[in-house]
């Protein structure tokens, strides 16, 4: 009688379970539906697409890896890359060293702070076009303001825009701009890291310098370890800017190339030139390229994050 | 529990419900539209057709069209073109490449020939044939720019036209030069003579530069007489001897002028097509002019002069030469009423509608009785005159259609780039396009 009242209750909970599960699948259905469909399709899709020949009309025609081959003997796939190299480890370390600065003096106990807050995140807020227009015009040789002002200190500043080795260390300083967020980030990540460390390390006799790199740095440790990544990624794809300061010189790539970023020359290939194939492979290999400094990171990472005070 | 149940139970079914809806709306949407016109088709026996017809034109710049569009629904009752703007290229790829296909795009001439390769595009060889439309009345120059292996796929609606000289009147007089240049040669020497320099040897007004406001890959070489392909050998020929002088030629003024002096000084200039417009203020004394160029400011007591754009000393017989960039209307192959959009092309190629556009929107028609039709003589439409005159020129030509232009066009660009600046001789740099295309031209 108990055996079979408890079988009965096991029958219960399992057909209610079931019932919850379905429930829950319907509701979240429109997330997995929208992920099938607009997700993981298309990725498996590009995967197919890039072992074939396919000009977005006619049936795509199977060539194994044959673009992946003649990817290793295109010039303008080691260019794009090194560009594309350039404005990441030129970039995103700069970057987020200045943000980390900022983000300190930020929250520091100043009269007026959050009205500082806002003005250094504002610049975020400008649709990335419109910002690299404005920095066109500061970065213009003649008139801009940054050689106006280096010519002030009797420096002659550089062409910026045309002169294919300074048009990347142009968006390098135009991105220290837009680093806002990262610093909004930073901020939120340097509060939560617990006074008594302070307060312990002053008694203690430690200078604000010894602070830093023995308290604060390491306890915001896996703030950094994610904005790496984040921004390594977001380097990785860097379109938008590169493609408006190359229209300055009414071309695709820029100065001699300088500016034929890999998410640039993918596009290029793509649509302008209807190699779906070709570019659904360098797509495959950007994942590639980005999956090995991830896991690189996450790797090293061992030795320099700490989650609550271990590493 | 009951209403717990009760509740999963109804929000579920809203959930279910709204998906199913959303697959639905279309059949929804699709069932009166397919439905009442049929019970009413018994009482009219013609259906009127809706096509939808893409152009790239902003809404700022889509009055003209907007009006020949309208007076085409107005002329008969049987088609209704649906206008659509703001359709870039890329735009356009999507959809023709995707199921719902407009009938009728407008779109750059150098969309065709990969479109076309790939299948996108409707061959027009058989509608012409049945309708008997006259192909020898366009432009031929306009009319090359639709063909790929022979075959025609567009219409060229529209051209523009880069053959003249445009020059800075006050610029002129101050340099004491009283006539604009016949010769490339006489160019050169001008372009010295309105150059100025101040004190710490920067450029503070220039006379020419060849690769303003772009480096000009097809511009040049037609000037010079120069060629892409060999039709009947199929090799490609950037590096003929016309093509490697026409580049030579625009690295000349670097050499004179100082790469570096140039560089600093374009990136100075204003926006073209503004106010600051570097050859309205007199920075640049002259360039290379298109029909769209200081529609006002070109008019007879305007600052700017107008010219037949030189041409080689030792070639005479090149005077007249210039580019023709169209803008060219086609059906994509996978359009639903292909009968129907042909007609409207063919109403867009007619006299009368070119020569309305032509008054209206400021471009050259691309049919040739066009040119010379007295509609467009009107004092108003003074500035237009002179290039529709040189409209006629025998030497206008365009870079040659084909599956591969935009790569053949990238390395040319490319690669003349890498000459102007004196990386590489003029001949090394057309080589290496010759190199690279090569393999392209013989795989199409």
């Amino acid at each position: 009688m108990a055996k079979a009242v408890r079988n009965e209750n096991a029958i219960g909970i399992r057909r209610r379970s079931r019932k919850t599960l379905m429930t829950g699948l319907l509701f979240t259905s429109p997330w997995i539906i929208g992920f099938f469909l607009f997700q993981l399709y298309p990725i498996l899709a590009s995967f197919y697409y890039s072992m074939t020949d396919y000009n977005l009309f006619t049936a795509p025609e199977w060539v194994g890896f044959g673009n992946y081959k003649k990817l290793f003997q295109d010039d303008k796939f080691y260019l794009s890359m090194y560009n594309t190299l350039y404005i990441t480890v030129v970039g995103v370390v700069p970057h987020m060293a200045y943000a980390l600065v900022m983000a300190l003096l930020l929250n520091a106990k100043v009269k007026g702070q959050s009205l500082y807050r806002t003005i250094y995140f504002l610049p975020t807020l400008v649709p990335a076009v419109a910002g690299s227009l404005l920095w066109m015009w500061l970065l213009n040789s003649q008139y801009g303001l940054i050689n106006m002002g280096l010519s002030a200190i009797g420096i002659t500043g550089p062409n910026w825009l045309v002169d294919p080795d300074w048009t990347k260390p142009s968006l390098v300083l135009m991105g220290f701009w837009g680093t806002g967020t990262i610093t909004v980030m930073y901020l939120a990540a340097l509060q939560d890291v617990p006074k008594m460390f302070y307060e312990a390390a002053e008694i203690d006799g430690a200078s604000k310098w010894r602070q830093f790199w023995t308290i604060t740095f390491p306890s915001i440790s896996p703030m950094t370890l994610f904005q790496l990544i984040m921004m390594l990624i977001s380097s990785f794809q860097y379109f938008t800017e590169g493609l408006v300061f190359a229209e300055a010189t009414q071309s695709t790539g820029g100065p001699e190339n300088s500016l034929l970023f890999y998410s640039i020359y993918l596009y290029q290939q793509a649509f302008s030139f209807l190699n779906m194939g070709y570019a659904s492979a360098m797509a495959w290999m950007l994942f590639l390229v980005v999956m090995f400094f991830t896991l690189l990171i996450f790797r090293t990472s061992a030795r320099w994050v700490y989650y609550g005070g271990e590493k | 529990m009951l209403r717990k149940k009760t509740l999963a139970f109804i929000s579920s079914t809203v959930v279910a419900l709204s998906l199913l809806a959303g697959c639905g709306s279309n059949n929804d949407a699709a069932n009166p539209a397919s439905g009442s016109p049929s019970a009413s088709s018994g009482a009219k026996p013609q259906e009127k057709v809706e096509i939808s017809f893409w152009t790239t034109y902003s809404d700022a710049d889509a009055g003209p069209i907007t009006a020949l569009v309208d007076n085409f629904n107005k002329s008969q009752d049987r088609i209704t073109v649906k206008m659509l703007g703001n359709q870039d290229p890329t735009k356009q790829l999507t959809a023709i490449s995707g199921g719902a296909a407009p009938d009728v795009l407008l779109t750059y001439w150098n969309n065709i020939g990969p479109w076309a390769d790939a299948g996108a595009v409707l061959d027009l060889t058989e509608k012409i044939a049945q309708s008997g439309f006259d192909v020898n009345a366009v432009i031929p120059a306009a009319m090359e720019r639709m063909k790929i292996n022979g075959k025609v796929y567009a219409m060229p609606f529209t051209m523009s036209m880069a053959s003249s000289l445009m020059y800075n009147k006050a610029d002129f007089e101050e340099a004491g030069i009283t006539k604009p240049p016949e010769t490339l040669e006489e160019l050169f020497e001008y372009a010295k003579k309105l150059t100025k320099k101040d004190a710490d040897g920067n450029i503070t007004q220039i006379g020419f530069i060849p690769d303003y406001p772009w480096i000009d890959n097809v511009f040049w070489p037609i000037i010079f007489g120069g060629s892409w392909i060999d039709e009947a050998t199929g090799r490609v020929t950037p590096n003929a001897e016309a093509n490697v002088k026409a580049i030579a030629y625009q690295r000349s003024f670097y050499e004179e002028f100082g790469q570096n002096q140039i560089d600093k000084f374009k990136s100075g200039m204003g926006k073209r097509g503004t106010p600051q417009d570097p050859l309205l203020t007199g920075q640049l004394a002259m360039y290379i002019g298109w029909e769209y160029n200081f529609m006002p400011e070109r008019g007879e007591d305007g600052p700017i002069g107008v010219a037949p754009f030189p041409y080689p000393a030792d070639r005479p017989d090149l005077k007249g030469s210039g580019m023709v960039s169209p803008r060219a209307v086609f059906i994509p192959a996978k359009a639903k009423h292909k009968d129907e959009a042909w007609e409207f092309i063919q109403y867009l190629m007619q006299t009368d509608t070119q020569v309305q556009y032509s008054l209206d929107a400021h471009v050259i028609p691309t049919l040739t009785a066009a040119l010379s039709d007295d509609r467009l003589y009107v004092d108003s439409n003074k500035t237009m005159w002179p290039f529709y005159e040189r409209a006629k020129s025998e030497n206008l030509n365009g870079f040659p259609n084909s599956p591969y232009i935009n790569e053949y066009l990238q390395a040319l660009t490319e690669e003349t780039e890498k000459a102007l600046k004196g990386t590489l001789s003029p001949q090394e740099a057309m080589d290496n396009v010759a190199k690279k295309i090569q393999p392209l031209a013989d795989k199409k």
